[in-house]
């Protein structure tokens, strides 16, 4: 095995591996945010509006993570013609 | 996977990328979409500045009169941008890095230009280094986190985009027939959202420049 293809062998393994630990953190941590927000709109109702919309917020800005590996990975893999 | 690229394009014999081409059709787009609204339907252009106006002044806790234009402009540009790929043949803007890196510079700026407007040159340096007794401290520390979080809104919407497109065109090469709408549709809902989170975080950091220190 040359070098140039341990290279790439390296970038594929890495990538499945950042993949992974972005999505479960990711998961568990929208899962509790999710989880909050609708106990709180549970016990006042009148305020869901609100809540329903920094939620959404809340999980775009949380996601930022997981899409700066997406980012980080499409460079390595040259998937962004860079 | 080369299609989630710029691409470069001749016209007239001088090389562009498509991005900027589409970039072009965007503003034919938005000028003539807002001619046409005017003259026959008016009252739905004032319910959108109005929605923008309440939304900045929410955020603000202050009248968004002077920040409207500015943010109302970043707003739409934003939330057309994200959405006009669905067109045929038309690149989404927002998928060249260059064109989101122009938009947080522009909030970069903005942020700087409002608090110079409200406070004045030595006002708006003294607030940047909140505690005035470690000013050679705090002052470069500011400066670091306002070029970080440019980066981060450029890099923000970029991925989005970015990572949307991929989706559809992973989806594409498994099953180009009915399979990417789902991922299509997901790809208009973020689009839409990213230029909500766009137009808050500029907000948020010109309500930071602009508020007024206890």
């Amino acid at each position: 095995m040359d070098s140039q293809m341990l290279i790439t062998v390296v970038i594929i393994i890495t990538s499945g591996i950042g993949i992974l630990a972005s999505t479960i953190t990711l998961a568990i941590v929208e899962g509790r945010a999710v989880l909050k927000a609708l106990e709180g709109m549970v016990r006042q109702p009148e305020v869901a509006n609100r809540l329903f919309t920094s939620l959404i917020v809340g999980m775009a800005l949380l996601e930022t993570s997981a899409i700066y590996v997406i980012l980080v990975i499409s460079l390595l893999l040259g998937l962004l013609g860079g | 996977m080369d299609r989630v690229a710029p691409q470069v394009v001749q016209i007239f014999g001088i090389s562009v990328k498509d991005t900027v081409v589409s970039t072009w059709f965007m503003m034919l787009v938005v000028i003539g979409g807002v001619i046409i609204i005017r003259r026959f339907f008016p009252a739905l252009l004032k319910r959108l500045i109005d929605f923008l106006g309440d939304t900045i002044s929410d955020v603000m806790e202050r009248p968004a009169k002077p920040y409207l234009p500015y943010l109302g402009a970043l707003a739409i540009f934003v939330a057309i941008a994200n959405v006009i790929g669905v067109v045929p043949i038309v690149a989404t803007p927002t998928k060249d890095i260059n064109t989101t890196a122009a938009l947080a510079i522009t909030v970069f700026f903005a942020v700087h230009v409002f608090g110079i407007r409200q406070k004045g040159v030595w006002g708006h340096i003294k607030s940047m280094a909140a505690p005035i007794g470690l000013f050679f401290l705090m002052l470069p520390l500011d400066i670091v986190g306002q070029l970080s979080r440019t980066l981060s809104l450029t890099l923000r919407l970029f991925g989005n985009v970015v990572s949307s497109e991929l989706i559809v065109d992973v989806v594409y090469e498994v099953m180009p027939v009915i399979a990417p709408l789902p991922m299509i549709a997901l790809g208009l809902f973020i689009g839409v959202l990213q230029a909500y989170i766009f137009t808050i975080l500029a907000t948020v950091f010109i309500s930071l420049a602009v508020r007024e220190d206890e």
